[in-house]
């Protein structure tokens, strides 16, 4: 299992669209209970590299170990159920047959739950308490991102902020070991973002292991352990925060303009 | 009757069927590549088509008036239901849209009852004469014209699509209904151009057939769903698709009904339609 | 007030068994409520495949036939009893459903529109072809009263009471459904198929489940249309009916449960009214059903919570 304490190993990932390289012989890993960040220009990958590992958009070459097990191939709600949640970068939340902020949360303990039709009709008592349980753990959780006041709103009543946060929440119901978060904080402004910090921090010290993306170097500083930059869909630089703010690839490619966050590291 | 003469036999009447599904699923798939809306009202056009005409005729018109006559009224109506009902419904899910139209084609098949009553009509051949005989099979005069006024209508659709400004509009508006908006192209009124141009097409295959058919109020329904199978099998959005896929259609039902089995030619068509959907769902003519 | 919120289906439950006898309606109007019930089943099934799980079927009537006929000649021509015969159809149609669920419900909208007309039509035409054993078009004749515990079902009354004992229990069992985790699955995968997926839900299974359901509604439905009428023909099973279905679920109010049931009640109970004017039948229902959906998009259960909340002020949650 964890070998070398990495949870998950990403190997030589390429993504092909119509014979165009999206990602590039990328090869990662991350530490168990790390947060790392992938940063990168607009089209770099990113977002193409959290889909090729969560499933929904399989890599066309290379290898994705999750605690040692290869996951490609496997179907996304496979791979979710072995403990890798996510957020998307575009929200998507559940929003037909009026369903409630509560029930969004609630969607994420499924693959707990993994409810079957016959017991659903007929062991009603069963499902009660079951309900009764996991409602429990989504209010403690909708409090821990601060939403527990809306939990019968309608996501759609929600400031994008707070859908992020629902959504962050939503992730969480699944107790993942691993969470992919897809610029969970864009759109957020600086209190919000700072807030933002704190509660990644709460999650780390659960011990899940956090994967990032996201644009807001202060944010990234802050809390990255290891940043991992794409360019034109290949690795440009890995290292610890301090080193990525030296890197003169990375300055020219990204940073540039943003470079005085670096100032700060930590 | 030699086993020839039975062949050709049922590639005549293949033909003609065929004709008519392509017509239909033409008229479909003018009014998807539009509205990206499946039109289930499409066979009332059908109906309204072929009465309209045997209506006009039996008072006395001209058949060529007649003929305009009753393809200017469906066109109208289709533009009037785009305007009326389809446009408020912009923003709503695909089966709230589907539900729309089989409630407009419930309430005009309603209406073809009130008007024609519960009896079939028959429309008089286009032009009398007797029947051609071709290697001992009999080909009515009247097949002549539904494979000409198909041939005339398609050759029309092209010219239209690839040579007019106005189709050419249309095609952007299928294709990217925000970016032609931007272009300047007014994208209601080639909706609406559309849907009279499906209305008329699909008038015009009632009226080709209704001479050999008896046609009544709930006549639309079987074409409709034929035409439908021939746009699936052609891919939603292709206009040559479907008329390859509706002749295709109309000669595998001939034969089958003619040479296997006359109970379960229908039971091949849709079970063709479900594979052509599993296995190929973009349609049987598709790249890739 | 909040206890009647509460327990306003017990008044439901109240008026459904005393109509009979405080009513006395006769066999023509128990006739429409029975079959408005088997009606609602229907529309109840379909709901929770369409409203829920966003998985849209013009061939629901497949199901419906399946039950009736296997219902029909098990029981007319084998001799089982009518309430093994259902069983088997019950069996049937849910194995029929996860056959087929898993390549149709991959297709979305218009192509699985198709589908499941096509599957529809190509039940009604093998029921027509072979008739030796169904009939044909001609239909099935002779099939025997429903029985059950030995005790024949042999009135209006008796019907009407069994019938609407199963659309309670199809009704409650389908809200247990949708007041749970699978049925909140259902509306993920209806939401959004790829997140749904993301937090574990297997979509494919998921939906291929409801669709089971909604078949075992749909059949036991069937059965029970066998069985009441004795005698039964294709033309009841085709895609008008199937597109009846759909009618119904969204003159009532598509993924609500009552919805449909509503719109399944209206549109059976209609012709009481319209039965005078005979040939306007079909236009008036297709002016309702425009109204319906240009006016009030949450269907007929839209407007009557919507009274229900003007009258009774909102309780506080």
């Amino acid at each position: 299992m964890e070998k070398n304490g990495h949870i998950l190993t990403i190997s030589g990932v390429t993504k092909t669209f119509d014979g165009v390289r999206a990602l590039d012989d990328v090869s990662f890993s991350i530490r168990s209970g790390d947060i790392k960040a992938l940063i990168g220009p607009n089209g770099a990958g990113k977002t193409t590299l959290l889909n090729a590992v969560s499933g929904l958009n399989p890599p066309t070459n290379g290898s994705v170990l999750l605690e040692g097990r290869d996951v490609v191939g496997l179907r996304t709600d496979q791979i979710a159920s072995l403990g890798m949640s996510r957020t998307f970068q575009l929200i998507r939340l559940f929003t037909i047959n009026n369903a409630t902020v509560l029930d969004n949360v609630l969607l994420g303990a499924h693959m707990h739950l993994k409810p079957t039709l016959f017991g659903t009709i007929f062991l009603r008592r069963k499902i009660k308490r079951q309900e009764r349980e996991i409602t429990q753990k989504a209010m403690d959780l909708l409090k821990l991102v601060g939403l527990e006041k809306d939990a019968h709103a309608f996501p759609g009543e929600l400031s994008f902020g707070n859908q992020r946060l629902l959504e962050l929440a939503r992730a969480l119901m699944t107790d993942p070991k691993m969470l992919l978060l897809d610029e969970p904080a864009s759109g957020l402004n600086d209190t919000e973002v700072e807030e933002f910090t704190r509660l990644l921090m709460t999650i780390k010290q659960q011990g899940i292991t956090i994967l990032i993306v996201e644009h807001n170097m202060k944010l990234v500083m802050n809390i990255a352990d290891d940043i991992v930059v794409l360019d034109f869909g290949r690795k440009l630089a890995e290292g610890p925060p301090s080193a990525i703010c030296a890197n003169p690839d990375v300055i020219q490619a990204y940073l540039g303009v943003q470079s005085t966050e670096c100032g700060v590291p930590l | 009757m030699s086993d020839i003469s039975h062949l050709v036999q049922f590639l005549f009447s293949g033909i003609t069927v065929g004709s008519v599904y392509a017509l239909i699923a033409v008229s479909l798939v003018i009014v998807y590549k539009v509205s990206q809306l499946i039109c289930f009202a499409q066979g009332e056009f059908f109906v309204f088509g072929a009465l309209t005409m045997t209506t006009l005729v039996s008072k006395g018109v001209p058949v060529p008036l007649a003929f305009f006559l009753s393809i200017i009224i469906a066109m109208v109506l289709g533009a009037l239901i785009q305007q009326v009902l389809i446009r408020p419904m912009k923003n709503t899910s695909v089966g709230a849209l589907i539900v729309m139209t089989i409630a407009i084609s419930l309430a005009l098949r309603g209406l073809a009852l009130l008007i024609w009553g519960r009896e079939s009509h028959v429309l008089p051949p286009f032009s009398r004469g007797e029947p051609i005989q071709i290697l001992g099979a009999a080909l009515q005069l009247q097949i002549l014209w539904i494979v000409g006024i198909t041939a005339v209508v398609l050759l029309l659709i092209w010219f239209f699509f690839e040579k007019t400004p106005a189709g050419i509009a249309m095609r952007a508006c299928a294709e990217n209904p925000y970016g032609a908006s931007l272009m300047g192209i007014n994208t209601q009124r080639t909706t609406l151009f559309a849907w009279a141009w499906g209305s008329g097409i699909g008038a015009l295959a009632g009226m080709a057939v209704a001479p050999m058919l008896f046609t009544q109020y709930t006549s639309g329904i079987m074409p409709m769903v034929k035409g439908f199978i021939a746009m699936s099998i052609g891919g939603l959005g292709s206009i040559v698709g479907s008329v390859i896929a509706g002749l295709l259609l109309g000669l595998v039902e001939s034969y089958t009904i003619g040479l296997i089995s006359s109970k379960f030619s229908d039971t091949i068509v849709f079970a063709l339609l479900m594979a052509v959907l599993v296995f190929r769902p973009n349609g049987l003519f598709s790249r890739s | 007030m909040n206890t009647l919120k509460r327990y306003w289906w017990l008044i439901l439950l109240a008026a459904i068994a005393v109509y009979p006898v405080i009513g006395k309606p006769s066999p023509y109007r128990s006739g429409l409520l029975i079959f408005a019930g088997i009606y609602i089943i229907l529309a109840v099934g379909l709901d929770l495949l369409m409203g829920y799980t966003g998985q849209i079927s013009v061939g629901h009537a497949a199901f419906f036939a399946v039950g009736a006929y296997t219902s029909g000649i098990l029981t007319a021509k084998y001799g089982f009893s009518p309430s093994a015969a259902m069983g088997v159809g019950v069996v049937f149609s849910a194995t029929l459903a996860f056959l087929t669920g898993r390549p149709v419900l991959a297709l979305k909208e218009y192509y699985l529109a198709m589908a499941t007309l096509a599957f529809n039509e190509i039940v009604v035409t093998l029921i027509i072809g072979f008739e030796g054993l169904t009939g044909g078009a001609s239909g099935l004749r002779d099939i025997p009263p429903f029985t059950i515990f030995g005790f024949s079902l042999l009135n209006h009354l008796h019907y009407y009471y069994f019938v609407w004992t199963v659309v309670v229990l199809v009704i409650a069992s389908a809200l247990a459904v949708v007041r749970s985790p699978f049925g909140r699955a259902l509306i993920a995968i209806h939401s959004d198929e790829q997140a749904a997926r993301s937090f574990g839900v297997n979509c494919a299974k998921y939906k291929t489940r409801a669709y089971m359901l909604a078949a075992v509604y749909a059949s036991i439905a069937g059965s029970l249309f066998a069985h009441y009428m004795g005698f039964i023909a294709p033309d009841d099973f085709g895609i008008l009916t199937s597109i009846n279905l759909l009618v119904m679920l969204f003159l009532g109010g598509i993924g609500t449960i009552f919805g449909p049931a509503l719109g399944a009640l209206f549109l059976k109970l209609l012709p009481e009214i319209t039965y005078q004017f005979q040939d306007y039948e079909l236009l008036i229902n297709g002016i309702i059903l425009i109204v319906v959906l240009v006016f009030f998009p949450r269907g007929l259960f839209g407007i009557f919570t919507a009274l229900r909340n003007k009258i009774v002020p909102r309780m506080g949650k």
